[in-house]
């Protein structure tokens, strides 16, 4: 337990306090994501209900390889977050380990964002852009592709943040410049990664699945 | 002796880590598969099922809801909690229009 000095901040002066404050500080704000992110769904939910017929002809020009791949890739990152995340919890023996997996975490997450940089660009070519020129008739499906692009856009940012705060803890666990073991830092990324991942496992069947049966 | 309870440790990790993984992979095929079975209104409802069951055990099992203390599941579940509530109240006008 001597690496707790190393890993109290203030204004804490017990360690333990500081570790619960952190995972009550990340669910609170994962709360307000679930929120966030639960406004976006229900109007994409309202808008389905006006327009069931465009919402399926929409559903279908997605690209559901991209989409089946993408989410393989995020759940597989999670696997791997976890295991870093549980690992740091279990002994300082394990550090290498919770490197090795923070780094296949963000390259999965590096992956992702590349794989949707594709989709991105066939959707461009297939004019699925709302606006003049939009390759669908029905005025619905210009509602269900601004939901897309918003919701798919903001999860990225999230996921970049994602990759970003991995990427940071691999420097610091790399250089040693904090240990591994009981980082209250790995935890709180960890839970902030796997809610990413939740986001588009909703994601998944509201885009890609829609209208593939008729 | 230590070198094996190290390997141990690591195994445990794997095995728990691996079969959870595997379960979301299933989840993932079958909610493919039945997009394309014709349910009528059933189909979508089907994958939301589906994305809930995942999400459970990404939020029980990886997240470590399962094991964690009263205060984190609160904190946890009220966003749930008004989320349900948000969603009521605009289907109280959504559904109810002529």
């Amino acid at each position: 337990m001597s690496d707790e000095s190393a890993l109290l901040r203030e204004p804490w002066i017990d360690f333990g306090r500081q570790r619960e404050a952190g995972k009550f500080g990340i669910w609170v704000f994962l709360a307000s994501e679930t929120l966030f992110f639960g406004a976006l769904l229900l109007t994409y939910t309202a808008c389905r209900i006006e327009h069931p017929d465009a919402f399926a002809a929409a559903g279908r020009e997605t690209n559901v390889w991209y989409g089946t791949i993408n989410t393989a890739v995020l759940l597989t990152s999670s696997l791997t977050m976890a295991v870093a995340a549980q690992a740091a919890e279990e002994a300082a023996r394990l550090r290498r380990l919770v490197l090795a997996c923070l780094i296949i975490t963000a390259m999965l997450g590096l992956a992702f964002i590349v794989i949707k940089g594709f989709e991105y660009k066939e959707d461009i070519d297939k004019h699925l852009v709302p606006g003049a020129g939009f390759a669908l008739p029905q005025p619905g499906a210009q509602l269900f592709y601004g939901f897309y692009w918003l919701v798919t856009g903001v999860h990225a940012i999230h996921l970049s943040i994602g990759i970003g705060l991995v990427s940071r803890l691999i420097w610091v666990l790399y250089r040693r410049e904090l240990p591994a073991k009981d980082n209250p830092e790995i935890e709180v990324t960890a839970l902030y990664w796997h809610l990413v991942d939740i986001v588009w496992i909703f994601l998944y069947p509201l885009i890609y699945l829609p209208g593939r049966a008729s | 002796m230590n070198r094996r309870g190290a390997s141990g440790d690591i195994r445990h990790l794997w095995v728990r880590n691996l079969l959870i993984w595997a379960a979301l992979l299933v989840l993932l095929l079958l909610s493919l598969i039945a997009a394309y079975i014709p349910m009528g209104r059933i189909t979508t409802a089907t994958g939301i099922v589906i994305a809930a069951a995942k999400s459970t055990l990404v939020v029980l099992l990886f997240m470590e809801l399962a094991s964690a203390k009263p205060l984190i599941r609160l904190a946890a579940i009220a966003g749930l909690v008004f989320l349900m509530a948000m969603f009521a109240l605009t289907f109280a006008d959504v559904l109810a229009r002529p």
